[in-house]
């Protein structure tokens, strides 16, 4: 099986199948990153969109030397951190910046007691996924994206801290406090 | 040390990045304190809850990237079957209109010279498969050489060879 390295060498050879691999490795990935990011489906797609037609377009800057995948999220967070400049810039507010409360002001609904929430058989209903999505978009951006592409992506600290441009002992600090900030805004459906 | 000194060494050491000795002295640690070990388990939950956190993959969304790709002459394009097919279609076909060409101009002309001359026609006798199908039956000479000729668009410019070719495909059905 072929690298992704090397398969980005021949899509700049002219390989279309070489494009549709790496495409096929990575656009899940890419859509949920951003989706982690934004909190929104729809500015997901766009940025995921967005992202690979970017590496279509910086091909030719691409160094071999470099890891593909670290090039790739490198792209789709500077693609998703402009979805979410845009979205303020508009004025707008994800629902997970508006607290406890839903769209209507009312209170957010009841989530399961700490026992159906153990963490090897927590109960994945749509109010815990949702109010982790919105824990999640609470975090400062740097803390979000540190934890997003170490615990959702699986990228080392090494990796991740390529990706964002700082060293290991930052991206290890910045995942510790995103942690730290998610224990506390999701502590009563934590075990 | 405090319990709350060993939160970043546990964090670390859920995400498999703290050092082996460092890996022995939090097990150590997590076996003889329970609120550490809960922190641990609360922790783990956080992150295994973010990656479960995924959106939803529209069925359109390869075409519409590939299509914007393509628009902007990133991607080559993909060529299409048909056009392929007709490509690699397009010397047999036009052997095969050339053949049924000649049978509508001139259909008598030459019609038993094959049987007449009780052997493979020129052109197929200069084949080099004929010398070599030597063990082959009339009528397999026959098809082979009829294959050859097909295949060679020269051997249709000379007007005997033509007729030659009619002969053999439509022999078995003129004869009777």
């Amino acid at each position: 099986m072929r690298t992704d390295e090397e398969l980005f060498e021949l899509y700049r050879g002219g390989s279309r199948d070489a494009f549709e691999i790496l495409f096929s490795r990575y656009h899940r990935k890419v859509i949920h990153f951003a989706y982690r990011m934004t909190g929104e489906q729809a500015r997901a797609e766009e940025a995921a969109q967005e992202t690979f037609l970017r590496v279509a377009r910086a091909a030719g800057t691409w160094q071999p030397t470099a890891r593909f995948s670290t090039w790739l999220y490198t792209i789709a967070r500077r693609t998703t951190l402009n979805y979410i400049r845009d979205e303020k810039d508009e004025g707008e507010k994800l629902s997970i910046l508006q607290g406890d409360e839903d769209r209507d002001g009312q209170s957010a609904p009841q989530l399961p007691g700490p026992k159906s929430l153990n963490p090897e058989e927590m109960a994945w209903s749509a109010e815990v996924r949702e109010r982790f999505a919105d824990a999640l978009q609470r975090l400062p951006e740097t803390y979000r994206s540190a934890f997003v592409l170490n615990r959702g992506e699986g990228l080392s600290y090494e990796e991740v801290a390529a990706v964002l441009g700082v060293t290991v002992q930052a991206v290890k600090s910045r995942i510790f406090r995103a942690r730290e900030m998610l224990l506390e805004s999701l502590a009563e459906i934590l075990p | 040390m405090k319990c709350l000194d060993w939160k970043e060494k546990i964090s670390g050491y859920i995400d498999g990045e703290i050092s082996p000795v460092e890996v022995r002295e939090v097990e150590v640690h997590l076996e003889a304190c329970e609120s550490c070990r809960a922190l641990e388990r609360r922790m783990r939950a956080v992150g295994g809850g973010v990656a479960r956190i995924e959106a939803t993959v529209s069925p359109y969304f390869r075409d519409k990237l590939f299509a914007r790709l393509e628009a902007e002459e990133l991607l080559p394009r993909r060529r299409s079957l048909f056009a392929f097919s007709l490509r690699w279609a397009a010397v047999p076909l036009a052997a095969a209109a050339a053949v049924g060409l000649f049978m509508l101009v001139s259909p008598e002309k030459g019609k038993d010279a094959i049987f007449q001359q009780g052997g493979l026609p020129r052109v197929a006798q200069q084949a080099p498969v004929a010398t070599a199908a030597a063990g082959l039956s009339t009528e397999e000479r026959e098809i082979v050489a009829y294959i050859d000729v097909l295949e060679d668009s020269a051997a249709l410019d000379d007007q005997g060879d033509a007729d030659t070719i009619e002969i053999f495909g439509t022999a078995g059905g003129r004869r009777g």
